[in-house]
């Protein structure tokens, strides 16, 4: 290698100047330029690694990847001195969004030239975003070091020490360029941000005094120009120091914006009220003040809805009627919502229910008033309507599906040409078990208001729910780009979880494991996006002084996945990946085309349709493709980054065969582990992290899975069938197998769920006496005779059991039953389904194939309108 | 209680996204089934003024319906349907909806508009009278005017168009 170092030509004048050339065309991106002159070079010196490099990276550019890199790597072989070829390639890992790759070629160039400033500072962004702080530190300390007079270099370091946990060093650095400073404009945004910035580090360090002298001193001299955040700081700061001034502070803010409920929380908090922890000893002073505030502005929203969480008894009836009523009058939709937080009082929610009873009898108008020539019309029609509407929701929320269904068929005879009335109704049907009525009816309520995204987007949904696929994509079709493949591609582009989630749990609850898989990843594709997409974020802040939003971003995009679309969709794709792994014939799977998709007619149409339309594009997706990657003629510009492949494998069908699934599945689980520290972590995210550990062989792990989920709900049916699962396998496991010490520490983790004197059967039909009146224990207690393997028949009398009176059935726990029993096996599934149809009167998930057959064709059919009489 | 000082009346013109709201209104408000080539006319750009929703606190309670015809090279408007839903009735929505039919037909130039008709069954003795308040005329009774509901008989009511003074 040294010798191919030596031999490195030394270029001449004339090369210099064309090297010089080459790379100002590329900064210029003036590409084909920049070939030819590389060429020019390479002719006299064929192996000077530099411009090797630069064309390599100008052909990447150009679209030819391969050969680019190829000739990239053969540059930094040949001059391993030099920091371009390094430079060079890292773009070019950077582009493929392999952040290591990336990292690893910046260090080496700093190895050729230690002191390369750009080199410097883009790898001060990757050890950002890849979050290795300490070496931010040391890299950003360097850079300070070289250029000492650029601002955005102390910035950039104090930031670096703050993320790495360091706020004194932060704080002496932001001090140091403080001091240095010479003058600055008044009203100069960049040095607000900046003044701003160190005020929160020094609240950050709890140097409350502190921060607050800085905050007047600056806020006074005009040097702080951002109003609200020097509010808000001086309101935080001075309740904290416990200042006489911090009543006030809050007071100004309330003026300003009377319905952000943050500042009338931090008032009361000066107060030591907790608006969050109401006691009955502050309770009487909370709502002083904020009826004080109601009066002071009539206008706010705010202090009215929050003195109905504070107040009790008669306060509550009183301020709950004038505020009820004064919405309703109003026809505030959101309304219910509103108020429904409300309802974790029981007391509260039959208060509401009585004031909103009376105030329907008060606007009680006979349905055809008297022909009054005089017009003297009384109570407002509409807030009848609105009324109803409230109730109707009430009785929902509270599970009085019939009274509600009552209550929207009154609602609807009243006024039928309101959304929301069949938004409600879709909405009951679906909680009662009925999802095509619910698909029937939120389709009604698009007819009536055809531009309204919001209802198409939850027809769709609901059509999605009761498993009509294609005929969802109909209606998201409305929406979405007419030059799309696919409505569905549309949208994935546009990172619609709800849809992504919604069709993946369609075909999971269809059977189609691969197509569900494939939604699912395309979820956590999503949050790849969001992730890569921050990069840019790095040197932008830091050039636009954008301090305090850029912190907080960055901590935000640490948990971005700990989002509810993220979690459901890794925990159901580890179970299918659990499933998959149980069972490989599931990969095989349905076919992609089969008629399971559902049978109507319309979806085939729908399928053929597509088809024609993906053969009418080849040119469009061509030109996004690989295809023309080898045509040497087109000279634009490619960027760095890796032209989107076309997706081979649409439906999954090769995904689902992948090998190791189990270690994809723990791939998928992996990022929720830091959202343990946060403490949201539920009992199913644990149970199919216990499924996973467990079948990869690794005991402990799986123990402290299923550890947690019984430290948030010891009693809960996941919990109970996985402890008598692990017990055995506990005891079918030996000493070469599992290392003794593992083994003691599995014997202990169940030890205090499960006494070793007690046998699995008396543990699991003690668990069943404890909770014999609860379906999802029963069907627990019935899984884990299962895998004690209890006889069939008893298995199934457990099953049954569950439909006894007295013992509470969800329509959610009756499916897994019959799942259940369709999965053992069971003759008696039919029967079971027979008996869960007949207990549920208003679902139709029970009925028999043949008739959801029917009712998912009739839930797609419009209105129709039967009369005698037709009129041209 | 401060009713209808704060209650709303609007109009909007139809389209192809709403007329799900106008077949849901038609559906309760008449005793007649439409044809499909009566939704199609009402949505022709030249009724845009005389094909309207009627919105009440931002709720479409009601719609008036109109197309021109040519009757002996004289434009006139013929009234298709007009209605309000019964709990929204007796707060004048009608007359506002007739008198702003009544000056769009005024103010209309190209072409000219003269006079406007319809028809009410004769056993709607209120519909008759709400009309004849806004100057509408008998003029004759259009014999078995309805196939199937009784009574067949029809009025056929009009009154002629006045240009609005400039």
């Amino acid at each position: 290698m040294s010798k191919a170092q030596a031999e490195q030509p030394v270029l001449a004048n004339k090369e210099a100047k064309l090297f010089r050339e080459l790379l100002s065309h590329y900064e210029e991106k003036h590409l084909t330029k920049g070939r030819k002159t590389a060429d020019q070079i390479l002719k006299k010196h064929p192996n000077h690694g530099e411009t090797l490099a630069m064309k390599g990276l100008i052909l990447v550019h150009l679209g030819q990847r391969e050969e680019g890199k190829k000739m990239v790597k053969q540059g930094a072989m040949l001059n391993m001195k030099s920091h371009i070829p390094w430079h060079v390639q890292a773009l070019i890992h950077k582009g493929e969004k392999d952040y290591d790759g990336a990292l690893r070629a910046y260090k080496n160039g700093l190895k050729a030239d230690k002191d390369n400033i750009n080199i410097l500072r883009d790898a001060c962004f990757l050890l950002t975003h890849l979050r290795k702080y300490d070496e931010l530190v040391e890299y950003r300390h360097r850079f300070l070091q070289l250029r000492p007079v650029n601002r955005t270099h102390w910035i950039g370091l104090a930031v670096a020490h703050h993320l790495n946990g360091n706020l004194a060093e932060a704080k002496n650095i932001l001090e140091w360029y403080d001091k240095f400073l010479k003058s600055t404009p008044d009203y100069d945004a960049d040095n607000s941000e900046r003044l701003l910035y160190h005020v929160r580090v020094l609240e950050e360090l709890g140097e409350n005094t502190e921060a607050l002298a800085f905050l007047d001193k600056y806020a006074q001299s005009r040097y702080i120009v951002h109003r609200t955040s020097t509010m808000e700081y001086r309101a935080r700061l001075t309740t904290k120091l416990k200042s006489s001034d911090a009543p006030d502070a809050w007071r100004v803010l309330i003026e300003q914006n009377s319905d952000c409920w943050d500042y009338y929380k931090g008032f009361l908090s000066v107060e030591s009220i907790d608006y969050d922890s109401i006691t009955d000893e502050n309770r009487a002073a909370a709502l002083k003040h904020l009826n004080n505030f109601s009066q002071q502005y009539p206008r706010a929203t705010a202090p009215r809805r929050m003195a109905l969480s504070v107040a009790t008894g008669d306060d509550f009836t009183n301020l709950a009627t004038a505020y009820l009523s004064s919405n309703i009058q109003k026809g505030v939709p959101s309304l219910f919502v509103d108020v429904k937080p409300l309802y974790t009082d029981p007391a509260k929610a039959q208060s509401i229910q009585s004031i909103v009873e009376k105030l329907l009898e008060a606007h009680n108008t006979p349905p055809a008033p008297p022909p009054a020539e005089n017009g003297s019309a009384s109570a407002e029609p509409t807030a009848r309507l609105w009324a109803l509407y409230f109730l109707a929701q009430h009785h929902s929320h509270l599970g009085a599906y019939s009274t509600a269904l009552e209550l929207l068929d009154a609602a609807m005879a009243h006024t039928p040409t309101l959304p929301e009335l069949y938004m409600a109704r879709a909405r009951v049907l679906k909680r009662v078990g009925d999802p095509y009525g619910a698909a029937r009816v939120m389709n009604e309520a698009r007819l009536l208001d055809g531009q309204d995204r919001y209802l198409n987007t939850k027809c769709g949904k609901y059509r999605l729910r009761a498993g009509l696929v294609s005929e969802a994509g109909e209606v998201f079709g409305m929406f979405t780009k007419k030059d799309a493949v696919s409505p569905g591609a549309d949208l994935e582009e546009m990172q619609s979880l709800l849809y992504l989630r919604e069709e993946g749990d369609a075909h999971y609850r269809a059977g189609r494991l691969s197509q569900a898989l494939k939604k699912y990843y395309a979820v956590s594709n999503v949050f790849d996006q969001v992730e890569n997409d921050q990069y840019d974020f790095h040197p932008y802040s830091l050039r636009r002084t954008l301090l305090n939003v850029y912190v907080n971003t960055l901590k935000w995009e640490d948990s971005v996945r700990s989002h509810p679309a993220y979690r459901h969709a890794a925990v159901s794709a580890a179970r299918i990946w659990v499933s998959v792994y149980d069972d490989p014939k599931l990969a095989e799977g349905p076919a992609a085309s089969d008629s399971a998709t559902s049978g109507s007619d319309s979806v085939k149409k729908a399928k053929s349709k597509a088809a024609k339309k993906a053969a009418q594009t080849p040119a469009a997706t061509e030109k996004n493709g690989t295809a023309n990657a080898q045509q040497q003629n087109t000279n634009e510009d490619k960027g760095l980054e890796p032209p989107q492949a076309k997706d081979e494998d649409p439906e999954g069908a090769r995904l689902i065969r992948e090998e190791r699934p189990l270690e994809r599945a723990q791939k998928l689980l992996a990022p929720l582990w830091a959202d343990v520290a946060r403490g949201v972590w539920d009992v199913e995210t644990c149970a199919v992290a216990y499924d996973v550990a467990v079948r990869r062989e690794r005991y402990l792990e799986a123990a402290r899975a299923l550890a947690r989920a019984r430290s948030i709900d010891a009693e809960h049916p996941e919990v109970h069938v996985r402890t008598v699962e692990l017990k055995l396998k506990v005891q079918s496991l030996s000493a070469p197998a599992v290392s003794e010490t593992a083994l003691a520490a599995l014997v202990e983790s169940l030890a205090t769920a499960l006494p070793d004197e007690l046998s699995l059967e008396t543990f699991n039909s003690q668990y069943l006496q404890r909770h014999a009146a609860d379906g999802g224990a029963v069907l627990g207690a019935a899984r884990a005779a299962r895998v004690l393997q209890a006889p069939l028949a008893e298995v199934e009398e457990t099953v049954f059991s569950a439909l006894q009176d007295g013992v509470a059935l969800k329509i959610e726990t009756a499916l897994a039953a019959l799942a259940f029993l369709r999965s053992i096996e069971s003759s008696r599934a039919d029967e079971f389904r027979a008996a869960c149809d007949a207990r549920f009167e208003l679902a139709t998930v029970f009925k028999a194939p043949e008739e959801l057959e029917r009712l998912r064709k009739e839930s797609l059919g419009e209105p129709v309108e039967v009369k005698e009489e037709t009129l041209e | 209680m401060s009713t209808s000082t704060n209650s709303r009346v609007s109009f909007a013109s139809l389209t192809p996204n709403n007329l799900g709201t106008v077949r849901k209104l038609n559906s309760v408000l008449f005793p007649i089934r439409y044809s499909d080539k009566y939704y199609q006319d009402i949505l022709r750009p030249e009724v845009e003024e005389f094909c309207q929703l009627i919105y009440y606190n931002d709720i479409p309670v009601g719609n008036i319906c109109c197309k021109l015809e040519d009757k002996d090279g004289e434009q006139c408007l013929y009234l298709m349907t007009m209605g309000i839903l019964a709990p929204y009735r007796s707060r004048t929505l009608g007359s506002q909806s007739l008198q702003r039919i009544l000056d769009a037909a005024a103010s209309h130039t190209k072409p000219k508009i003269t006079r406007i008709y319809l028809h009410v069954q004769v056993s709607n003795e209120t519909a008759k009278r709400f009309y004849e308040r806004h100057g509408f005329k008998e003029t004759g009774v259009h014999e078995n005017y309805y196939k199937r509901i009784e009574p067949k008989n029809a009025w056929i009511l009009e009154r002629t168009i006045e240009p609005a003074s400039k």
